[in-house]
């Protein structure tokens, strides 16, 4: 086979092109970013199309809709109102007082969470005897499903409950905690306790990526704990701690099961976070057109300080990894 | 990638729960016409928690006798919780199809009806399912928002009613139950002693602390809703909500930790004996009254029909002893087998299937020849079938799920106040003012 150097039309034509490296680094790096066989990704994104951006599109689209109990049944003709959902939701709703409890409450819960799960996953990384035991204890809290976990601490939480009779032990009144203002504090510390343990399962794997020559290395050149936990163990985790926190305040800012069945509807009004207000604008007050609106609002209200942390640690594109491939190659 | 794939997820979520809802079906509505042959008819209904075991025996029973009449097989589908309904109802409406026949509660029964997705009967569809005499007149007050257009068929009957100790009275030398919510207050007081309350009552309740405001406010002649005009922030219910917080803050009759309790919870202080009133109860609790400490020692009676700070009734007033409350059954506009649908529903209303029910589950009949010998046989029941008598409907609006929300948020946001020990009027007249502005502008939606 003579090889030459291919046309744009030829490169076209080859999605499957050679991915081997060549001795002709920028053709062949062209070569290989046009070539890659995109196609590939086609039964991934019609799946997405299918499950995310359709119903997305359908969410914009009924947020712009009068769609409400005396138009649900022939929605595609609900009046078109434009964007009188979206002011509505914004100036005569108690939106933006959920999406500032929301976020307290899922910043709170990462922030407490963060350190605990860190160190749980330092703490059962060596070997011990009875490690498999307590790693497991661990993960109770995280596999419970919210509902159990909910009602457990709703019955907990009572009045004249477990958690109060233990305080009254201590000289303690510990007063209402499924109302008022303390049921904010009883939110976030249900939350904690249950989701604690994703954090330290995502720092356990970490941890588990980190090689054992390093270790050796480390021990070698005489690095005490803390110097080594600082400079040798924790740049490991960068990664992996990253993504956690992401994902749990995506999940603590989503969690509806949680504060619905520990404050039921109507909610307490220093508990109620977002899903729970779209919830009961959907499904209480039969206002479709509005909750979409709010859940637009707030998917954008969340996403932009998202956005900008994705660009911050650089989880939204490959550069870590080309980064790490090169500096493996150098 | 990862982490935009899971930020675009969020991005869906939301409008996912939204606009997939009417993507599924809770099942088939099958093919059917008049003859039932081959053909399936389903029914949803909500799950009895009390008796589990006796409702699934209960259908059974139901579908053989169908099947042996019309031929048609009968599939019952159950809901939990009243999101579920909601949900089932909604998805159906939307999709166009599900289940042939709904049972519904009462109060349900306005908003099922706003949809329009329900089978208004004409006097054919009446003569269908055994004929419009065939029900205790009263029952019939929520079927519709006029008589014309009915859609829905009473069923069951659960009458509010209170449940006192007969023991705790006679001691306190009260011969007979409070009939004025004034009076009720004071023999409180007076049965008050030690860890012995005198009423029982869930404050924390997500489904009955409204009746309270809205039974008072009624006797005072507010009927909360009338028309498209809002009443809540009225003298009326500023009365009402201070007579029915007052229990808490200043006669200090029911027990503290009450604030956190739902029904079920009042129910069972009741039954340990250590409360001499429980209000807003329906004849299902009999069954656990029947295996508790106070068994023998307890009787029903009619709530108080005089307003808080009244001796008599004014003129305006409504004899308003309880909601009328209970399950009307509606057929889908969209079912092909609605012949079928009325057939089941004339059948499970007959006299003998509602006695069979009430029987078996405690609630009343809604058949007026059952109601009737239900009354003379057991004489303990009469307080029952009295209250049903003087029931009176909320209003017929397909916005009182939201002023019924708007209503019940009052109590829930005051709960920390009532905790604290005392609760302003002002405070009071607030929350009256924002329920007041969320029912209008439902209201003023109404279509």
């Amino acid at each position: 086979m003579v090889m030459t150097t291919p046309t744009v039309g030829e490169r076209a034509a080859a999605p499957t092109g050679d991915l081997r490296p060549q001795p002709k680094p920028p053709r062949r790096r062209g070569l290989t970013t046009r070539g890659r066989p995109l196609w590939m990704l086609l039964p991934g994104g019609v799946l997405m199309g299918l499950v995310i951006v359709v119903p997305l599109l359908l969410g914009v689209f009924i947020a712009l809709l009068d769609l409400d109990q005396y138009t649900l049944r022939a929605w595609l003709t609900a009046p078109f109102i434009g964007v009188q959902n979206f002011v509505e939701a914004l100036t005569d709703s108690p939106l933006l007082s959920s999406i500032g409890i929301s976020a307290s409450f899922a910043l709170i819960v990462t922030a407490v969470t963060l350190p605990i799960g860190v160190t749980a996953a330092i703490a059962t990384q060596n070997a011990f005897r009875g490690r498999a035991v307590i790693r497991s204890i661990f993960l109770i809290p995280y596999v419970l499903p919210a509902f159990v976990v909910a009602t457990v601490w709703r019955t907990i939480l009572q009045p004249s409950g477990i958690a109060n009779n233990v305080l009254s032990g201590f000289g303690i009144d510990g007063g209402l905690w499924l109302n008022g203002p303390k049921s904010y504090w009883a939110l976030v510390f249900v939350a904690i306790w249950s989701s604690w343990p994703f954090i330290y399962l995502l720092a356990l794997s970490g941890l588990q990526s980190v090689d054992t020559e390093v270790h050796e290395a480390a021990a070698i050149d005489g690095a005490l704990w803390w110097a080594k936990l600082r400079y040798v163990i924790f740049p490991y985790l960068k990664g992996p701690i990253s993504l956690a926190i992401i994902i749990s305040i995506l999940h603590a800012i989503n969690n509806f099961t949680l504060p619905f069945v520990l404050f039921g509807v109507p909610t307490p009004s220093n508990v109620q976070v977002m899903p729970v207000l779209t919830y009961i604008a959907s499904f209480q007050s039969f206002r479709f057109g509005l909750s979409a609106a709010m859940a637009i609002v707030s998917l954008v209200i969340v996403a932009i300080p998202l956005f900008v942390y994705l660009r911050a640690v650089r989880l939204d594109s490959g550069d870590e990894k080309v980064l790490t491939e090169t500096e493996a190659a150098e | 990638m990862k982490a935009r794939t899971i930020a675009a997820t969020v991005a869906a979520m939301a409008a996912l729960a939204l606009a997939l809802q009417g993507c599924s079906s809770s099942g088939s509505s099958g093919d059917g016409s008049v003859s039932g042959a081959g053909k399936t008819l389903n029914i949803l209904t909500g799950v009895d928690t009390l008796y589990p075991a006796e409702q699934k025996q209960w259908q059974q029973n139901q579908a053989a006798r169908f099947k042996k009449d019309t031929g048609a097989t009968l599939k019952y589908d159950t809901y939990a919780s009243a999101n579920e309904e909601l949900t089932k109802i909604q998805t159906s409406v939307v999709s166009g199809q599900g289940p042939d026949v709904y049972s519904i509660g009462t109060t349900f029964t306005p908003t099922a009806y706003s949809t329009g997705a329900f089978v208004k009967l004409s006097d054919d569809d009446w003569k269908k399912v055994g004929g419009r005499d065939r029900f205790v007149q009263a029952s019939l007050g929520i079927s519709g928002p006029s008589k014309g257009d009915e859609i829905g068929v009473p069923f069951a009957s659960r009458p509010f009613v209170m449940a006192y100790n007969t023991k705790l009275l006679k001691a306190a030398g009260i011969e007979k139950p409070a009939t004025t919510w004034d009076e009720f207050a004071e023999q409180a007081k007076a049965l008050t002693k030690g860890d012995t309350y005198g009423i029982a009552a869930g404050y924390a309740d997500g489904f009955d602390v409204w009746k309270f405001v809205w039974a008072m406010a009624n006797q005072a002649g507010n009927p909360i809703v009338d028309g498209k005009t809002a009443t809540i922030d009225s003298p009326a219910m500023r009365d009402a909500y201070k007579a029915y917080f007052g229990w808490v803050t200043s006669d200090r009759v029911v027990d503290p930790a009450s604030v956190g309790w739902n029904n079920a919870q009042a129910l069972a202080a009741f039954a340990s004996g250590k409360a001499a009133y429980f209000p807003m109860t329906t004849a299902t609790s009999k069954n656990t009254l029947d295996k508790s400490a106070v068994k023998g020692d307890y009787a029903y009676a009619l709530m108080p029909t005089v307003p808080p700070g009244a001796t008599e009734r004014p003129a305006d007033g409504r004899d308003a002893a309880s909601i009328l409350s209970g399950d009307n059954l509606v057929v889908a506009n969209y079912s092909s087998n609605q012949d079928l649908a009325f057939a089941y529903i004339k059948q499970v209303t007959e006299q003998k299937e509602q006695e069979d029910f009430y029987t078996t589950f405690g609630q009343l009949p809604t058949n007026q020849a059952a109601a009737t010998a239900l009354e003379t046989d057991d004489s303990t029941l009469a307080p029952l079938i009295a209250a049903a008598g003087k029931s009176v409907a909320t209003p017929f609006s397909g916005a009182w799920g939201d002023v019924q929300l708007a209503i019940t948020n009052i109590t829930v946001q005051s709960i920390p106040a009532l905790k604290s020990g005392s609760i302003s009027d002002d405070a009071i007249e607030k929350q009256l003012q924002t329920a007041q502005k969320a029912a209008e502008s439902s209201l003023k939606r109404t279509k």
